[in-house]
């Protein structure tokens, strides 16, 4: 392989690598943005997202690399998993916010995040104590397409990353700009006393954010595992620093900023492996997210520094 | 009226103290006739080894309860101790729990001798209590080389006397003997070596490389692999520009299952070699075929699995566990067991109550018979016999899916001193 | 004066309960209880394996502590304070094991002498090495020096950062460190562990060995050290201006406190207690992996702390005490009870729980819980509120004033004949809007100038530039003669401008006292070290500023007075207003910048303010103020500015702004003629 022809490869890679991280950042940023809480949680809202596909696929038929499956019959399996994934970790999120967060809506301070340190750790335990600690296999009903552009390689299921992770970008831009729940949204996170005079129910924006942002993590983490073929109870740890970080460097709060964000760390993951070492991948990426937040908080496309204390 | 019932209160509590007299003689004879001595199994079975942490408890129990029921050291019961070395926060094994556990079974002096542990990490705070303590331990699986490296006995065993016995050979051969094998064997050239960053990982990778590169294979590059992240294709991307003959993983299935599948999809046709980490029932059911086809992975003991000693242990393992899993940790274990058992039989039989100082003593000059053959120590406490088995996963349709030894089947031994 | 101690705070889901426990007397009984026990234990309690569960304790007990300095005192959350645990592990590692083994040369002759170095020769081994063993007392202090050095280079970064982000940042502090430990073997040993460092030993006893108990009792010794640490510093002039930044970072920093330094050196405390806890776990592990350090024992720690009580050193200790005896006794126990309950009931679930491997979600647990229901823990900052007698509540307000000379703690001389303050085309922009646009003012010493204008002219701005928290884009200001534009605003402090706020930022939850205490921060010097020594001069200094804190509370009679101990959020609208312009005064200010000090004070009130302004002129503190209520603006000031648009439109006698045609145009639109004119059209 040539230079270039690895350089087009580890592209390749690190805008899939970043399309997955984009994914994971996207409930993420736009929970953030709207009451400005750092959501710990999300990442294994994900890693939960993850399992129900599992079990939903497992349920259908399919576990490992049973079956490959084509044209309407793929779509319609992957359809019907997003659905049910989505729909079980949107309810997660309600539940978390209601139960959690609501009853520290006004608290200043670091106290609803540290509640949400508590409700990740929640999770987290619950899923390895019942589940265990194992690597499992995930259906894998995606047919093995690929192309060659010289000597590097473009999957079919990179293709289908990438374009899921715009339209998802694309749907929730959209949804928040363009919508009267969106702009009710914008409203809140501009000024919640403001908005709640304009008449605006920002208890029941703020569950849609909540619903919205976790049913986003669910299906990021069912894609996760169609598209890593396997889950396990840690996945949303390391995924989770690193789509953390893609979101601080897009600006927290601005979804395409997290699309941005994301492509940029999954390159960097990519050509700093090539080019360095992988093993300082971490080192590398934290080091991004620190000189992010105390030189340009804002990160490249977000609100100036945040209002709340 | 009250000297009848002084009387009879009088008989009675004759009556009852007779009969308290009796039962207690009775007690004491059978007491004697029965004595336990106490042996501790320290394993981390909480976090992500606990599988196959309790993979090696029932080897060793096994080893345990059927020596008690045929009453193979005559006069005494052997009491199993177990102790884990896992916590939750630390998500595995836990040096500094290792540490306490090591030190319950010092303060017991019941104890004469332990089983364990599993991983070297924990061996290495475990070993200068032992050794101040002059309680031996065997481990069926701990492979780091340091801790009965003569050279480092002033921080593993200050007191002198080898405490760390193995049922394993260590990392120092596993590695190398793999690097000879694969030089003559497969003629590889060139490597590229990868680890998981973790104790055992770095370990093998390390000594895998040093003698590729004494025995003339390239090395074109060595990194190392974060077991938590999921995707490893931009490392595997690079291996495949610098095209070597050969991928070697020094490590465990965390990261390992995750390598296998994204290397077959990089780096098909690339012949990739691993330690015993890649070895395993976790392995074959988490990779699966097509992907595991073709990996090779070794074993620091003689291959055993298939022997007839080894069928027979296979079934009375599978009726005692009903059907539970096992792999060649288990039977290493079972191995250890049996070590302790002879050390305790050969002391008994010389007329002394059993305490950890003979015990050492006999285990350091065992000649015992076991599945992977007969196993003595030499005096740092590793085996005399350093053997290295290869394996390579082949799919066989024709067997059953979730038997290693029909879809990983043996090849040979790995040599110790390269051919050319 | 009443005596009975009412505990606010301290209720909530357990009740009064914790009040009664927590006077000072039975604290203090508590803890010597505690104390006893914990020498007492490991007689008791034979076995080895529970003197070691128990020394291990010890250290997380300690790291606790040094946690709650960070994140209690100072209310800076720290999510990878197992970083300086590292750190300090893997310094002692350098310096005192067999990682680093340099070949035999000349050159280690002298270390051998002192003892840092021994000559190793092993069997099979051709050249000699050296073995680094520098002594584990030694390396104690190092160790915390060394630790502090980083707790400093990774606070720099988040000086300017809020809450939140400060936490990330410090995560990700916390992930960098092991993983460096990992990437660099030469060092540490990377991931298959350091070997054999050296455990302490002592002349009379030798070395500590594998032996738990010298260690427990170490460690035991290290919590009481650390806890006389803690509690010194909590209460002197440090831990007072920690707390104040906690409350109210601007305020304390308008108020004289030296922001970064401070923060930094929470963090160089914090960091050196983590370090030294580092290098007594090593020490007695004699081995170290980066697994030890990760962000599940920082999150342990944060549950330690949030259970027992941020910034509460007894609090802590109890958490510590009940997570510690949770994990290493109670949870088997319950364990063992649940499965009899399965066996019981025949539900199988339970038979085959294990509570212990539960440790981490009851983590998660108990922070939801803690921080939905009981968010100052269980053992609060114990916060002793004094009941006013009834004669104290029901007595008729006072005057009280100023009885001679206020006794300074500092005082510079002013000249009388030179401008105290002179401002010369300050100017500062927002965005696109020009708050401020080119401002001139002279005030001599001695006067009252008013300021005054339409809501949005740049009065409170003008106050913000002067007194440093907002930076000008153009322009100077001078005070006595010296050049201080620009300036941080507790250096202005200092120079000798103190201010009120237009919104009052107070301390909500310290007392007046303390409040006040905390004006006096720039006029005296106690440094940490002489926080925890006590030195006599720290008591005397202490003493002369809590006197110069009663004298002004005095200004205001008995309205702050008998409140003195209370906490400031429970004073009402006014007294809160009195409490901020005592704090300024307290701060011994040649010039005092009153930013509408009556808004919100009836007509009684604010002529009795009123009064007390022009006392504190007449005492020679210059004032220069923000007010609305032109009725006060007559009565005391001098000279009189008007603001509008950023812009000064008018100067002079109150009689003759009041007349000012381009004054009357900013206040009501237009100017008095047009009105008449359109009065008469109409």
């Amino acid at each position: 392989m040539g230079f270039f022809d690895v350089l087009l490869q580890q592209v390749i890679n690190g805008v899939s690598l970043g399309a997955m991280y984009a994914l994971l950042a996207l409930g993420f940023t736009m929970v953030y943005g709207i009451i400005e809480l750092i959501n710990f949680a999300h990442f294994n809202v994900f890693m939960v997202g993850s399992f129900v596909g599992l079990w939903v696929f497992e349920a259908m038929g399919f576990s490992g690399q049973s079956e490959v499956l084509y044209g309407l019959p793929l779509i319609g399996v992957l359809l019907a998993g997003l659905v049910v994934v989505m729909l079980a970790t949107g309810f997660l999120g309600v539940a978390i916010e209601r139960i959690a967060l609501r009853p520290l809506r006004g608290v200043s301070g670091t106290a609803p995040m540290i509640t949400t340190i508590g409700v990740s750790y929640i999770l987290f335990n619950l899923v390895l104590l019942t589940v265990g600690a194992n690597t499992l296999n995930y259906a894998n009903p995606l047919p093995k397409v690929s192309w060659d552009i010289g000597q590097a390689t473009l999957r079919l299921r990179e293709v289908l990353l990438w374009v899921v992770s715009f339209a998802l970008m694309l749907g929730l831009h959209y949804f928040v700009r363009y919508t009267k729940m969106g702009k009710a949204m914008q409203a809140t996170a501009q000024d919640q006393e403001a908005a709640r005079m304009m008449g605006v129910d920002v208890d029941r924006v703020v569950v849609m954010a909540f619903f919205l942002g976790s049913a986003l993590a669910g299906a990021a983490g069912m894609i996760f595992g169609l598209y890593y073929n396997y889950t396990s109870f840690i996945i949303g740890y390391t995924a989770g620093l690193r789509a953390f970080t893609a979101a601080v460097l897009g600006g927290i709060g601005n979804i395409p900023g997290a699309m941005l964000g994301g492509v940029l760390i999954g390159l960097i993951e990519s050509l700093g492996g090539q080019y360095l070492e992988v093993r300082w991948t971490d080192v590398i990426i934290f080091s991004i997210l620190v000189l992010v937040l105390v030189f340009r908080p804002a990160g490249l496309f977000g609100r100036a520094a945040p209002s709340k204390s | 009226m009250s000297q009848y019932r002084f009387v009879r209160g009088g008989l009675k509590t004759v009556a009852v103290l007779g009969v308290a007299a009796l039962t207690g003689l009775i007690g004491l004879g059978t007491a004697h006739a029965q004595k336990t001595v106490k042996v501790g199994i320290s394993l981390p079975l909480t976090g992500a080894d606990a599988e196959d942490a309790l993979h090696i408890k029932n080897g060793a129990v096994m080893a345990f309860d059927e020596a008690n029921a045929a009453g193979t050291i005559p006069g005494y019961k052997i009491d199993i101790v177990v102790y884990d070395s896992g916590t939750a926060t630390a998500g595995q094994y836990d040096p500094a729990q290792a540490a306490t556990n090591t030190k319950k079974l010092v303060a017991d002096p019941a104890v004469v001798a332990n089983v364990g542990p599993q991983m070297s990490g924990e061996g290495k705070a475990m070993a200068p209590i032992l050794s101040e303590a002059n309680l031996a331990t065997i481990t069926p699986s701990s492979t780091n080389p340091d801790i009965t490296n003569p050279a480092m006995a002033a921080q593993f065993k200050p007191k002198g006397k080898a405490i760390y016995f193995r049922t394993v050979t260590t990392d120092a051969y596993q590695g190398p003997n793999m690097a000879n094998w694969m030089h003559d064997k497969l003629k590889i050239k060139s490597v590229y070596v990868l680890d998981d960053s973790g104790a055992y990982g770095v370990g093998i990778a390390d000594s895998f490389q040093k003698q590729a590169e004494k025995i003339g294979i390239k090395i074109l590059g060595r990194d190392q692999l974060n077991p938590k992240e999921a995707d490893y294709t931009t490392v595997l991307t690079k291996i495949k520009a610098l095209k070597p003959d050969a991928l070697y993983y020094g490590g465990v299935g965390q990261a390992g299952v995750k390598l296998a599948k994204q290397a077959y999809d990089v780096v098909p046709n690339m012949i990739k070699a691993g330690g015993d980490g890649m070895q395993g029932q976790a392995i074959l059911k988490g990779v699966g075929f097509p992907a595991v086809e073709g990996w090779y992975c070794t074993n620091a003991s003689p291959h055993t699995t298939e022997s007839p000693e080894a069928a027979d242990w296979v079934k009375r393992y599978q009726a005692k566990f009903n059907n539970a899993p096992y792999d060649d940790y288990t039977i290493t274990s079972y191995d250890a067991a049996l070590v302790v058992i002879d050390a305790i039989k050969r002391v008994v039989a010389t007329g002394a109550a059993p305490n950890r100082d003979n015990v050492r003593d006999a285990m350091q000059t065992a000649k015992v018979k076991t599945i992977q053959g007969e196993l003595s120590f030499d005096p740092n406490g590793d085996l005399l016999t350093k053997v290295v088995s290869v394996f390579q996963y082949h799919e066989n349709k024709a067997g059953p899916a979730d038997n290693l030894d029909v879809q990983a089947p043996y090849i040979g031994v790995a040599p110790e001193t390269p051919q050319s | 004066m009443a005596t009975t101690p009412n505990i606010e705070g301290a209720r909530g889901v357990f009740g009064t309960f914790w009040g009664h426990v927590l006077s000072k007397e039975r604290q203090r009984v508590v803890a010597l209880v505690l104390l006893a026990a914990a020498i007492a234990f490991p007689l008791i309690d034979g076995n080895e394996g529970d003197i070691d569960a128990a020394a291990n304790a010890t250290a997380f007990a300690i790291l606790a502590l040094g946690l709650n300095i960070v994140v209690g005192f100072a209310g800076l959350l720290d999510l990878g304070y197992a970083a300086f645990f590292a750190i300090g592990a893997y310094t002692y590692g350098i310096f005192s094991s067999y990682q680093i083994q340099p070949e035999w040369s000349s050159f280690w002759e002298p270390f051998q002498w002192l003892g840092l170095v021994a000559r190793m020769h092993v069997e099979g081994v051709p050249i000699d090495h050296a073995h680094f063993q520098v002594s584990f007392w030694l390396m104690l202090p190092v160790s915390a020096v060394v630790a502090a050095f980083f707790g400093v280079l990774f606070g720099a970064p988040t000086l300017r950062l809020k809450g939140d982000y400060l936490a990330i940042v410090t995560l990700g502090f916390g992930e960098i460190v092991p993983i460096v430990a990992r990437n660099t073997p030469y060092l540490t040993n990377g991931a298959q562990g350091l070997n054999g460092a050296l455990p302490p030993s002592l002349p009379w006893y030798g070395s500590f060995g594998v032996a738990s108990t010298p260690f427990y009792y170490l460690g035991v010794g290290l919590i009481v050290f650390l806890i006389f640490v803690s509690m010194r510093l909590k209460d002197s002039r440090i831990g007072r201006a920690w707390l104040a930044i906690r409350e109210d970072e601007i305020a304390a920093e308008a108020m004289g406190v030296n922001r970064t330094k401070l923060k930094l050196l929470a963090f160089a405390v914090g960091a050196g207690f983590a370090g030294m806890t580092g290098t007594f776990y090593v020490a007695k592990l004699q081995t170290a992996t980066p697994e030890m350090f990760t962000f599940p024992v920082s999150v342990m720690l944060l549950v330690m702390i949030v259970l027992g009580g941020m910034g509460s050193v007894a609090g802590v200790v109890v958490g510590t005490l009940i997570l510690q005896l949770l994990q290493s006794w109670f949870l088997q126990d319950l364990t063992q009870w649940v499965h009899a309950l399965g066996r019981v009931t025949g539900i199988g679930v339970l038979e085959r729980v294990d509570l212990v491997q539960s440790i981490e979600l009851i983590f998660g647990v108990i922070l939801v819980v803690m921080m939905l229901y009981r968010r100052q823990g269980l053992i609060p900052e114990r916060r002793a509120v004094t009941a006013l007698t009834h004669a104290e509540q029901t007595a008729v307000p006072s005057r009280g004033g100023l009885k001679g000379e206020l006794k300074p703690l500092h005082r510079t001389a002013v000249d009388p004949n030179q401008p105290l303050l002179q401002i010369r085309g300050l100017a500062k922009a927002f965005g696109g809007i020009q708050a401020v646009k080119s401002v001139d003012l002279t005030m001599m010493p001695g006067s009252i100038v008013a300021v005054i204008g339409p809501n949005g002219s740049g009065k409170t701005t003008l106050f913000n530039l002067v007194t440093g928290l907002t930076r000008p884009d153009a322009g100077r200001v001078t005070l006595a003669g010296e050049d201080i534009t620009g300036q941080g605003p507790h250096v202005i402090v200092e120079k000798g401008i103190a201010r009120t706020f237009q919104n009052l930022r107070l301390f909500p939850n310290m007392t007046l006292m303390e409040n006040l205490l905390v004006g006096t921060h720039t006029r005296t010097s106690t440094g940490p070290v002489g926080a925890v020594l006590r030195t006599p001069g720290v008591r005397h200094e202490e003493a002369a500023a809590r006197e110069r804190a009663l004298e002004v509370l005095g200004i205001f009679g008995n309205r702050l007075m008998p409140r003195r101990e209370h906490l400031a959020r429970t004073l009402s609208y006014a007294n809160r207003r009195r409490l901020e312009i005592a704090r300024a005064i307290v701060t011994e200010p040649m010039l005092l910048l009153l930013d509408e000090p009556t808004a919100g004070m009836n007509p009684t009130e604010t002529l009795e303010l009123t009064d007390q302004i022009r006392g504190l002129r007449d005492r020679g503190i210059s004032i220069l103020l923000i007010e609305h209520k032109l009725n006060v603006v007559n009565e005391i000031a001098e000279k009189v500015i008007v603001l509008d648009h950023g812009e000064k439109i008018a100067e002079g006698s109150p009689a003759e702004v009041h007349r000012n045609e381009e004054v009357l145009r900013a206040y009501l639109g237009r100017t008095a003629t047009a009105a008449a004119r359109a009065a008469a059209a109409s």
